[in-house]
């Protein structure tokens, strides 16, 4: 297990929680709350120790086409970055109808 | 196929199972509260603890929801996921009691008790188990399963409790699961590699054929939303809990050297000539038997020399307005499994039939008998026939008793000299409102043997070792245990085996005392939580979920 | 010239010889089982050419446990051939002493022990091949001395009836048959009469029954629970972008979980889009149980197998106008048919690997494993050879050259990283390192770069025959390779430019919505679905129970 944070400038404040996932074997969840920062954070606690830089990639990919910004938890129990990228297109969705 | 509750995630299941719009998640993943004693294991924990409560209404019935997230840690109770059904639970009763109808449904995808938070897992259980037994005066308290994990160790004697019970095909249901019983009682007991033989012992066709569960229906969300608004309009029980003298009947009839076959079990299940079951007191005997520390105590406190019992390896007397009930071993058994003081099928409605024999005689009566439960039960029986008859039925059964008993006024104590390890201590000494226990370094208290823990989780014995050397959630010895709050009283200066008059007295004396402590106090088991360790250290969480319940149920 | 006394059957009299020398435990072809090894030592030299039967599937487990217990006195650097090294004692066999050098195609279970054994001197490699090659080597310059195989029943006349697992014994059998070779069948049972008749007792020499049925391992079958998102998103673009837009009509599916995906997704989101009819229906595949729900809903009009497959036997029984079914009711496999088929008939081949390199190189070898190649490679490959047209295989043909004609298409899925989080998409293959410890002459590469012409991933599809230099391929394969180090080397703006030409494709430029990739679009979510859906007809290995 490992603990990791990030945090990356953003522009497009959230205004709901957001949650999606289950910490299953090969899957995470992704807690979404809104913040008055001008900035994004993510605290990430990881079962795949060793992984920052593989998590740094796919978090900048993502944020440099989505800036949404809040406060990111992660509970994450072994998913690729493909898992990963499908989860955080599923926090967008969830935004998208609530809006 | 396409409107399946099996594959949704635990708070898909719930939001599916009620009416549009209408559910509402409690204690979710926005509370910001996760297990504290996962991280220290270098476990990734998950922001509902595996457990979501959801209320809503289904077929416009107020309903509440307790999910159980099957994929993360196997579903295990720990203390977060274990406080947040028991508080859930309570807010249903309350609000039953105050004449607004509110129906609980439990969908169970369980190991039973997390491994990493053994203690409190335990403790949970039963403390859930307490909850089911009172509201089911109320309404129903339905059990669904659709399967992948299933229902398994303590949990399972929770759903032997629930008033009914409906599955999938794709569910199984048993006390101990395969794995454990291999490693325990070895390839030849349980193969836990053949898959065939797993589903047609376990799986839920076989269970309904033999009275463990009530329906088997296709895994479908609105099949599952009719037959549950059918339940509970038409207030369907099946007192699953409460057939001990036809299970005692069906146990005479079995012969434990031989392994049934599916079809066989069933036969028997369909034939069995139900007869009335009572159990005389212990009396003394010239014939010393193998001693156990639940013996020595049973002898010591009611001055029944090498006490001598019907049933061997089932104790109780009433001496001096106590009634004393004690498991044993049996080195002769014609059940192998239960020869080292184990609970098997025949102890825990043994236990039920003493219990509920009682419950009968002071039904009327304004000042109920005391009960005090000598523990000293060094597991289940882990065994084939036994999975096959549904041994969880036997434990639950005598956590039922000890319930009711207790919810009618009984004072109970139990009293720990020996061993306290998982369903053993479920069905015979969590169910008392008050703990006591000698301090000695012999007693072992937990949920699962050392070599099946570090089997089940993965770990070395070593590792295992390591983990639970200060850690009161995974504590063996009875010093860490009592850092979780739930002893009433640990007796420092009399060891398990001491037999003079001055130790007798001490352990005379604690018990008097837990019974006068709980003279006008609450039947139930809010002791545990309640009491100054529990809050400053050993139940934080709890006690901050409950509080946190209290806020968000209505 | 010759001289005239030349004899010009010294092959045949050896063997004559060597029968001569046994003809005290052969009674009319058959030997008793507790005489195996007696055998065995008797008609083996030392020197000789040994085939020893054993593919993915049926393997002739009794002659190879009795080779491995020979005396390496008496029988001593035999040369094997086997297409598949799969069990235990195939090694065991030169571990022992009794054989120096192998040829072979396929070593899945074994490759980690293969390649300990290839470094420390114990056996040496002759070549490692594609089924159909091997095949080929027996009737040229690998010719066999002795062949071990298996079959499911003889009569007393010796004929054979290898029925459902036909599979390769044909070809080894008559390898030897006709060339002086001894041909050694175990059978599970001796009958009085065959169902039918797959090899005629001319071409048997030795028939000794099993003490046990051979080994048969349900190698192809998936089970749909363990099917991810991921995976049905990949399906859902595999569909669109590639099976819709080239009208395959037909198919072969590599092993594996994304392509049991795709044959969920037919009869749901391919009715959803109004193929059915229109694509794939012809395949040569094994006859995995995935596929019966695309046969249900009448997908598929033909299946012809390389083997059979545990539990599906009573189903394709019933379904003769979908599979290749003898008068008795059963079907017959015949693998060196079966890859002749895929490498010559097929539109397209779509499998998985392991490894992709930054030119769009493929191998299954990793570090420490020497694999070997199976069929994928006759599969997976473009045949030069092939004549006959089609219009997915025209739809892959090059504009700018008035002699070009099409190609077969050649499809890798892979999610971009393992599930133990390692990049599939790599630098360099580890099968160069390989390579070099074990000495090939050749980098064991599963499927060429320019036999590749399209690769799925979950960010999207590279179409790489539409690239026209290896920059662009590489650029190509970089743009759908996520956060792996390759993938990291692409940008936005190289993204757009190669969605403008076509080249690679987004998901939404497929319109493919990422968020409809859900378990409920499969047609058949476990192993209990399936034997739904094939009305009770298959049946599933105790070891894929998960229902009561």
């Amino acid at each position: 297990m490992e603990k990791l944070y990030f945090k990356f400038t953003t522009t497009q404040p959230v205004t709901k929680f957001v949650h999606v996932g289950v910490v299953a074997s090969g899957d995470l969840e992704i807690i979404l709350r809104p913040n008055n920062h001008s900035y994004s954070t993510l605290n990430i606690i990881t079962g795949s120790d060793g992984f920052k830089s593989t998590w740094s990639n796919v978090l900048s990919r993502f944020f440099d086409r989505y800036p949404l910004q809040g406060d990111f938890e992660i509970n994450d129990f072994g998913a690729t970055p493909g898992v990963v990228n499908l989860r955080l297109s599923q926090v967008m969705e969830v935004l998208k109808n609530e809006q | 196929m396409n409107n399946s509750l099996l594959e949704l995630n635990a708070r898909e299941r719930a939001v599916a199972l009620l009416d549009k719009d209408t559910a509402q998640e409690l204690i979710g993943p926005f509370d910001n509260i996760i297990s504290p004693h996962l991280i220290p294991q270098n476990i990734v924990p998950e922001s509902d603890d595996g457990v979501i409560i959801m209320k809503g209404q289904l077929k416009h019935l107020n309903c509440v929801i307790i999910s159980i997230e099957g994929s993360f840690q196997g579903g295990g109770i720990g203390e977060v996921g274990g406080a947040k059904i028991v508080s859930a639970l309570e807010h249903t009763l309350l609000d039953n009691k105050n004449g607004e109808k509110v129906y609980p449904l439990i969908i169970f995808d369980t190991g039973g008790v997390r491994l990493q938070e053994a203690n409190y897992g335990l403790l949970s259980i039963s403390e859930i188990q307490n909850m089911i037994i009172e509201l089911k005066q109320y309404v129903p308290v339905i059990g669904l399963i659709p399967g992948r994990v299933g229902s398994f160790g303590g949990m399972s004697i929770t759903t032997a409790l629930m008033s009914y019970i409906i599955t999938t095909d794709k569910a199984r249901i048993g006390l101990n699961g395969p794995e454990v019983i291999e490693q325990e009682a070895g390839a030849r007991e349980f193969d836990s590699s053949d898959k065939n033989l797993i589903w047609n012992t376990l799986g839920a066709k076989q269970r309904k054929a033999t009275g463990i569960v009530d329906e088997v229906i296709d895994d479908d969300v609105d099949a599952f939303r009719s037959t549950i608004a059918k339940t509970i309009l038409e207030k369907k029980d099946s007192n699953r809990d409460q057939q001990v003298n036809f299970y005692l009947s069906l146990i005479e009839t079995l012969d434990p050297a031989h392994m049934l076959t599916t079809q066989e079990y069933t036969n028997l299940y369909r034939h069995v000539s139900v007869h009335d079951h009572h159990l005389n007191s212990a009396i003394p005997s010239d014939y010393p038997t193998i001693t156990s520390r639940g013996r020595h105590w049973f002898e010591q406190l009611t001055q029944i020399k090498n006490a001598h019992s019907d049933i061997p390896t089932v104790l109780h007397a009433l001496v001096n307005g106590y009634e004393y009930i004690s498991i044993v071993p049996d080195k002769n058994n014609n059940f192998p499994r239960v020869r080292h003081g184990e609970v098997g099928l025949k102890e825990g409605y043994t236990v039920a039939n003493v219990i509920n024999d009682l419950i009968d005689r002071d039904k009327d009566k304004k000042t109920k008998t005391p009960i005090v439960i000598i523990v000293d039960v060094p597991s289940q029986a882990y065994g084939y026939n036994e999975e096959l008859v549904g041994i969880h039925m036997s434990l639950a059964a005598s956590v039922s008793a000890y319930a009711r008993a207790r919810q009618a006024g009984h004072k109970i104590i139990s009293f720990i000299p020996g061993d306290a390890v998982s369903g053993g201590f479920l069905a015979h000494g969590l169910q008392s409102n008050r703990l006591i226990a000698l301090n000695d370094s012999s007693i072992t208290i937990q949920a699962m043997s050392k070599e099946s823990a570090a089997r089940i989780t993965n770990r070395s014995l070593q590792e295992l070792e390591q983990a639970t050397k200060n850690t009161p959630a995974m504590a063996y010895d009875i010093k860490n245990y009592q850092k979780l709050g739930s002893l009433f009283y640990l007796i420092s200066n009399v060891k398990s085996y001491d037999s003079s008059d001055y130790a007798i007295n001490i352990v005379k004396n604690a018990i008097n005392s837990a019974i006068s402590d709980l003279e006008n106090k609450p039947t139930d088991l809010s002791f545990r939580y309640n009491n100054k360790i529990a809050k400053e250290s050993g139940r934080v969480a709890t006690n901050k979920i409950r509080l946190l319940m209290d806020k968000q149920w209505n | 010239m010759t001289n005239k006394n030349h004899n010009w059957a010294s092959q045949r009299d050896e063997k004559n010889l060597r029968m001569a020398n046994a003809t005290s435990i052969i009674n009319n072809k058959f030997v008793r089982t507790e005489n195996a090894k007696e055998l065995l030592e008797t008609l083996i030299q030392p020197n000789d050419r040994v085939v020893l039967e054993g593919d993915n599937q049926k393997q002739a487990s009794f002659l190879s446990e009795t080779l491995a217990s020979v005396d390496c006195a008496r029988i001593h650097d035999l040369h094997m051939i086997m297409s598949s090294v799969s069990r235990p004692e195939h090694l065991d066999i030169f571990e022992n002493g009794i054989a120096t050098k192998l040829d072979f195609s396929f070593a899945g279970p074994q490759s980690n022990r293969i390649s300990k054994m290839i470094s420390s001197g114990i056996l040496k490699i002759g070549d490692i091949h594609t089924y159909l090659e091997l095949y080929a080597r027996l009737f040229v310059d690998l010719t066999p001395n002795v062949v071990l195989v298996a079959a499911d029943k003889a009569d007393k006349q010796g004929n054979l009836y290898t029925g459902y697992n036909t599979e390769e014994t044909p070809v080894i059998i008559e390898s030897a048959a006709f060339k002086n070779g001894i041909v050694i069948v175990q059978v599970s049972e001796i009958v009085d009469k065959l169902p039918r008749v797959d090899i005629p007792s001319d071409w048997v020499d030795i028939i000794i029954q099993s003490d046990k049925p051979y080994q048969l391992e349900p190698l192809f079958t998936r089970d749909p629970q363990n099917i991810t998102e991921l995976q049905i998103l990949m399906g859902m673009m595999a569909i669109r972008g590639i099976y819709e837009k080239h009208h395959v009509q037909s198919v072969n599916h590599g092993i594996g979980f994304n392509t049991a995906a795709i044959e969920l997704l037919l009869p749901t989101y391919g009715n959803q889009l109004g193929l059915k009819g229109k694509i794939v229906p012809y395949w040569e595949v094994n006859p995995t149980p995935t596929l019966i729900p695309a046969i249900e809903n009448g997908w598929i009009k033909s299946i012809h197998s390389f083997g059979g497959e545990v539990g599906m036997e009573q189903y394709i029984s019933a379904r003769p106008d979908v599979f290749f079914v003898g008068k008795d009711g059963t079907m017959r496999s015949n693998r060196a048919y079966g890859q002749m088929a895929g490498q010559y008939a097929l539109d397209m081949f779509v499998g998985s690997t392991l490894q992709i390199d930054k030119y769009g190189n493929s191998s299954t070898v990793t570090n420490g494993r020497l694999s070997g190649f199976g069929g994928a490679p006759n599969m997976g490959s473009n045949p030069t050879g092939r004549r006959h047209s089609s219009t997915a295989w025209q739809s892959l043909k090059p504009t700018d050259n008035p002699l070009a004609k099409g190609q077969k298409l050649v499809v890798q899925i892979v999610e971009t990283y393992n599930s133990a989080k390692k990049p599939v998409f790599v630098e360099h293959l580890d099968a160069e390192k390989v390579q070099k410890e074990a000495n090939l002459e050749n980098v064991p590469i599963m499927i060429y770069s320019e036999d590749t012409t399209h690769i799925v991933t979950e960010e999207g599809i590279a179409y790489l025959y539409k690239t026209n230099s290896m920059t662009e391929r590489q650029e190509a394969i970089e743009a759908i390779a996520g956060v792996t180090p390759l993938g990291l080397r692409s940008n936005a703006k190289k993204l757009n430019q190669l969605r403008n030409k076509g080249i690679v494709a987004l998901p939404e430029d497929l319109k493919v919505n990422r968020l409809a990739a859900k378990r409920s679009l499969l047609a058949a979510k476990n192993m209990e679905d399936l034997v739904k859906w094939s009305k009770g007809l298959y049946n599933p290995p105790a070891k894929f129970r998960s229902w009561s």
